[in-house]
């Protein structure tokens, strides 16, 4: 005990150096937890990009259509798999989807392009179609409504309510179909590829079109929990495999992304340990500095008896407590950025990431566990400096040290 | 942070699967050719249609553009065709020579340049071929690549295809003047078309088209289509010279002329149509 | 040269902290140059397999070619852009080529294609095609025993149109002229795979290509190589000047998007990294402020013999300065051998990444002077702006309270 009221009374004889050594440690813990935050917004940001944009977090898809978008790569039997998704408790919502790629014209120019029949209802939970709109409104069910891309409506020079006659092949026959649409809505996903050549109608409209009522090409899932979709043995997707048709989270459809977020979070932990490695560095400094300042205390302290385990506790309660005041400063000081940043967001500049925007605002991510673990780490390691002066102090020689009467 | 730098390069998920559309703008696409033959023939029923008027003065419009596309069933012809294109880059004359039977029968042969000469195209119903005889192969349109303009020019699907669905998917309304008779066609609620307005002006005497105008729903001129230069084709008086030019890309302009005509020609029947034909000798 | 002297002396005196401050400087700057190395090294690698695939570093078009390709958007005096590039010192690799749109028949199956005409001899001297290839053999421009010419396709459309080496492939295409370009071509080789930029292409000769298309002697573009990567865009903006009626194009106008994240990851990285530096300098200020602080006596003693403040703050300067400059070096010297078997050999991927046909499973670094001095840069900017404070405090001290001290 009485270790513990020395080590304290300590630390505060020289106030500066704790004040110094503090910070040291402060700003360790405050970098750490930054950009923690930062990676794991960025991870939000390009895996949201990437499942809520639109692709979904899992795809049901017959087998060999992603490849090419061939339109006679039909489910050919959508009924059983949206009924098992609507039991399903995994699964927060399904958008049924028909995919073909046609000629979009207007009065005053023609271009080519893929066009999506959705259902309005189920996109919204998937997409963020009805987000992406700047003008105009969303799809309502009415036969004629289109969605169009601004680049497109560009190209195309039409406006909202002009008309658009779409042409596709209807499946399996060399007929052609046309159809009449009228611009509701222009969106802007931000990719050129989305904006420049996509254009989204309501779903019995293109399934009608194509000649092919109830069947679908793709259905796009949401899941509750996030990490479902990288669950490649889910059995929600399990069960909807067969010999023809496909069923693959978000990570078995796009693997490099997988494989740079763990990338991302290799170089992470690196940087991390080598910064721990560079902060115990000034700790051990700072100690060892404590330490010489008081060496005619020590020798003092030795001479009258004092053991040289009570003289390594002592110092190691002194850095413990250290770390204790650092930590907590820097909880509360991280805490107080991490929030700013997590509502205002750390200015980045456009990226485009995997046909996804990241458009200026880096937004970082609050953890309970930033605050809980990392402040542990710090103490540790705090504590392990501690031990090379520790050792040092326990080990002073009372006769040399008495000489040194600073 | 490091790791985002791997997709910077991922191509477009989409990129190769849009490239589908991409083909058919306007700079490519021949496969219309065989259409060309329907606009004869729509031509025909519209020189055909006002010669009616003479006879059922009492016959609205309505009447009358059904009754020539009645009697337009049935007809056969052969024609003799230069088909000039200007874009702001060249200039490309070309003669063709087609032959038609009805609306679902359809044989076209480019005659000159000389790079061109031979390549054919044969319609049958909604199926298309055409012939290129420098490779010497038959190729099947495929229905995608049925959009798009027809060989260069400034005819789109829409003015080969549609006119003879006028009937029931216009709204027909006819003034007059000393000269000319003026028909406005608005499309209906559900007919397909980018126009929002036609505008037909037909002079009374002799009975023949003189313009047909393409407007926007905003009432903008969009296209127009001018016929000119009447000539006696085998007893019949139409114009032989006809003029597209859209009014929004500058420099642009398609013009065919009717050299010969012959209407019925005894040689000419559904056997006449065929994929052998595309490649024989002329 | 006493203030040298003294410098070194000082360092000298207080072994061990400036051991320990020198190590967290070494450290410091080796993490800065090792993370540098590897961001540059990874976006140069990345960068390298674009440019090497397809753009080249430099472009020359007509106009907004890049933008909205037209096929009579040609370059018609090749005559004299050739012949300055060939004599360009800073050119190191030029291609010309000929693009267009077409359709493309293998059997009864269609497809769309781009055509892409190359020069056989010229365009491996800029990009890897002759390593794409990947079944068959790289063509040449002649035609074969009878009369065909030879085209080499993408794998896309050798798997959509069922065609392999040796096949007949039909291409129609509109000329220049307006005229119906049709022609049949032989298949001396696929390459690339079903991700690459050129799935869909069809390279012919470039001769034979400006035949079909009917652009005379005209090309679309020519790809360089300059000489430095680096230094590309200065290259671009020598040729501009030189090609008035021409658009010359960096890849990083080409390719503006990529540009743009790549510049932003590097931004987040940076900022990573100045945090760590920022740390580090810390702790080195706690060290150097708390020997000034211990030799507070010592300085006493100096000023009342007549040392003036500005000698004082000059001394502190030099020892930070030195110690910084000698804890670089050793960081340098054994940071060296480590960079530069990672620009060489570099670290082998698990998960090797394909892009576009060139298979990616190597992390490479980069070796420059940038990577190399700009940490160092920083690195002693800083430790001359961390000596200042406790430099003036130095300076501030008086004589008689130093002296009083202890």
């Amino acid at each position: 005990m009485l270790s513990v009221r020395l080590a304290w009374r300590n630390l505060f004889r020289n106030t500066r150096r704790t004040l110094l050594t503090c910070t040291l440690i402060t700003s360790s813990l405050m970098v750490i937890i930054l950009v923690d935050g930062m990676v794991l917004g960025m991870v939000e940001v390009m895996v949201g990009g990437i499942t809520h944009t639109l692709e979904g977090e899992a795809q049901v898809n017959r087998k060999g259509f992603r490849e090419n978008l061939e339109p006679e790569l039909r489910l050919m039997k959508p009924g059983p798999i949206s009924e098992a998704l609507k039991n399903d408790e995994r699964v927060s919502g399904f958008a049924p989807r028909v995919m073909v790629g046609g000629m979009i014209a207007s009065t005053y120019n023609t271009s080519g392009g893929l066009i999506y029949g959705v259902d309005h209802r189920a996109e919204q939970q998937v997409s963020k179609l009805k987000q992406a709109l700047i003008q105009g409104s969303y799809l309502t069910g009415a036969k004629r409504e289109i969605l169009i891309g601004k680049l497109l409506a560009e190209l195309l020079e039409v406006d909202l309510g002009d008309r658009i006659i779409i042409s596709a092949a209807r499946v399996g026959t060399s007929d052609i179909t046309q159809e009449l649409f009228r611009v509701q809505g222009i969106f802007e996903f931000g990719p050129e590829e989305m904006d420049e050549n996509f254009a989204f109608v309501n779903l019995e409209v293109a399934q009608a079109m194509l000649g092919r009522e109830g069947q679908l090409h793709q259905i796009a899932i949401r899941f509750n929990d996030p990490e479902d979709a990288k669950d490649s043995k889910l059995p929600t997707l399990v069960n909807l495999r067969e010999a023809e048709v496909e069923a693959l989270g978000w990570l078995d459809l796009q693997p490099s992304v997988g494989g740079m977020i763990e990338m991302s979070n290799y170089a992470s932990t690196i940087a991390g340990a080598v910064l721990f490695v560079l902060t115990s560095l000034g700790v051990i400094n700072s100690m060892f500095m404590s330490i010489y300042e008081r060496i005619y205390e020590f020798g003092v302290a030795k001479a009258i008896g004092t053991t040289p385990g009570q003289i390594i506790s002592l110092v190691l309660f002194e850095a413990f407590f250290l770390a204790l005041i650092a930590c907590l400063l820097g909880i509360v000081l991280a805490y107080g950025a991490s929030s700013y940043f997590e509502a205002h967001g750390v200015p980045m500049g456009r990226m485009e990431v995997a046909g996804v925007l990241l458009d200026g605002n880096l937004y970082t991510k609050v953890e309970a566990y930033q605050f809980v673990v990392f402040p542990v780490y710090v103490t540790l390691l705090t504590l392990a400096a501690a031990i090379y002066p520790a050792i040092f102090a326990s080990r002073i020689v009372p006769s040399q040290a008495l000489q040194r009467a600073l | 942070m490091m790791a985002i730098k791997m997709l910077g390069l991922k191509r477009s998920f989409f990129a190769g699967l849009l490239a589908a559309g991409k083909v058919g703008d306007r700079q490519f696409g021949s496969r219309k050719s065989g259409q060309g033959w329907i606009w004869l023939t729509g031509l025909v029923c519209l020189a055909l249609g006002p010669a009616l008027l003479a006879d059922g003065l009492n016959k609205g419009p309505r009447e009358i553009i059904d009754e020539m596309e009645q009697l337009y069933r049935g007809t056969s012809s052969a024609s003799k065709i230069t088909m000039v294109v200007e874009t702001p880059r060249y200039q490309r004359t070309m003669k063709m020579s087609g032959q038609s039977l009805g609306r679902e029968y359809g044989f076209f042969r480019i005659l000159s340049p000389k790079k061109d000469r031979g390549i054919a195209t044969l319609k049958r119903d909604e199926e298309m071929w055409n012939y290129f005889p420098k490779i010497n192969k038959v190729i099947k349109v495929p229905p995608s690549m049925m959009m798009g303009s027809w060989m260069g020019s400034d005819f789109t699907n829409d003015d080969l295809v549609k006119e003879t669905q006028l009937i029931d998917a216009y709204d027909i309304a006819m003034t007059e003047t000393d000269a000319e008779y003026q028909f406005s066609l608005t499309p209906r609620e559900q007919t397909v078309t980018v126009w929002g307005r036609i505008d037909y002006r037909v002079t009374k005497d002799p009975l023949l088209p003189l313009e047909q105008i393409f407007f926007d729903d905003q009432g903008e001129k969009v296209r127009v289509m001018s016929f000119s230069e009447p000539k006696d084709f085998g007893g019949r008086l139409m114009p032989s010279v006809l003029e597209i030019k859209p009014l929004n890309k500058q420099g642009h302009r398609t013009m065919v002329i009717y050299d010969d005509i012959e209407f019925d020609p005894p040689d000419i029947t559904s056997e006449t149509f065929s994929i052998r034909k595309l490649k024989a000798r002329f | 040269m006493l203030i040298f002297k003294l410098a070194i002396r000082n360092i000298l005196r207080q072994r061990r902290r400036s051991v320990l401050t020198a190590l967290s400087m070494a450290g410091g700057y080796m993490l800065f140059v090792f993370s540098i190395s590897l961001l540059e090294g990874s976006w140069s690698n990345v960068v390298d397999i674009f440019t090497l695939d397809q753009t080249g570093h430099v472009q020359i078009h007509k106009d907004d070619y890049a933008k909205r390709p037209k096929i009579y958007k040609t370059i018609a005096d090749n005559v004299a852009v050739e012949t300055l590039l060939n004599g360009h010192s800073e050119v190191s690799g030029w291609a010309p080529r000929a693009y267009s749109p077409a359709l493309a028949y293998g059997g009864d199956k269609t497809s769309v294609a781009q055509i892409m005409g190359i020069d056989v001899t010229l365009e491996p001297t800029v990009t890897r095609i002759k390593q794409k290839v990947s079944e068959g053999t790289y063509f040449d421009d002649q035609p074969d025993a009878d009369g065909y010419f030879k085209a080499m396709i993408g794998r896309g459309l050798a798997n959509k149109l069922n065609l392999a080496v040796n096949d007949e492939i039909v291409l129609i295409s509109a000329g220049a002229d307006g005229s119906i370009a049709n022609d049949v071509f032989v298949i001396s080789a696929i390459v690339g795979n079903a991700a690459s930029f050129d799935r869909f292409g069809v390279f012919l000769p470039l001769a034979v290509a400006q035949e079909f298309l009917a652009i005379g002697g005209d090309v679309h573009e020519y790809a360089l190589l300059s000489r430095d990567k680096h230094d590309n865009e200065r290259l671009a903006k020598d040729l501009q000047a030189v090609l008035p009626t021409l658009k010359v194009s960096p890849w990083q106008e080409i390719e503006a998007t990529f540009y743009r994240t790549m510049q932003s990851d590097k931004q987040g990285n940076y900022f990573t990294m100045g945090l760590i530096v920022f740390i580090v300098f810390i702790g080195v200020l706690n060290t150097v402020l708390m020997s000034v602080l211990e030799r507070t006596k010592e300085f006493g003693v100096l000023k009342s013999i007549g040392c003036r403040p500005s000698e004082l703050v000059k001394l502190i300067f030099i020892e930070t300065v030195m110690l910084a400059t000698a804890s670089i070096l050793v960081g340098l010297v054994l940071i060296v051998p480590v960079i530069m078997w990672f620009t060489e050999v570099g670290l082998k991927l698990d998960l090797a990444v394909d892009m576009g046909g060139v298979v990616f499973d190597t992390m490479k670094g980069d070796f420059s002077a940038y990577v190399i001095l700009m940490p160092m840069g920083f690195m002693l900017a800083t430790a001359a702006v961390i000596s200042l404070p406790p430099g003036l405090r130095a300076a501030r001290i008086l004589p008689r309270e130093a002296m009083g001290s202890h």
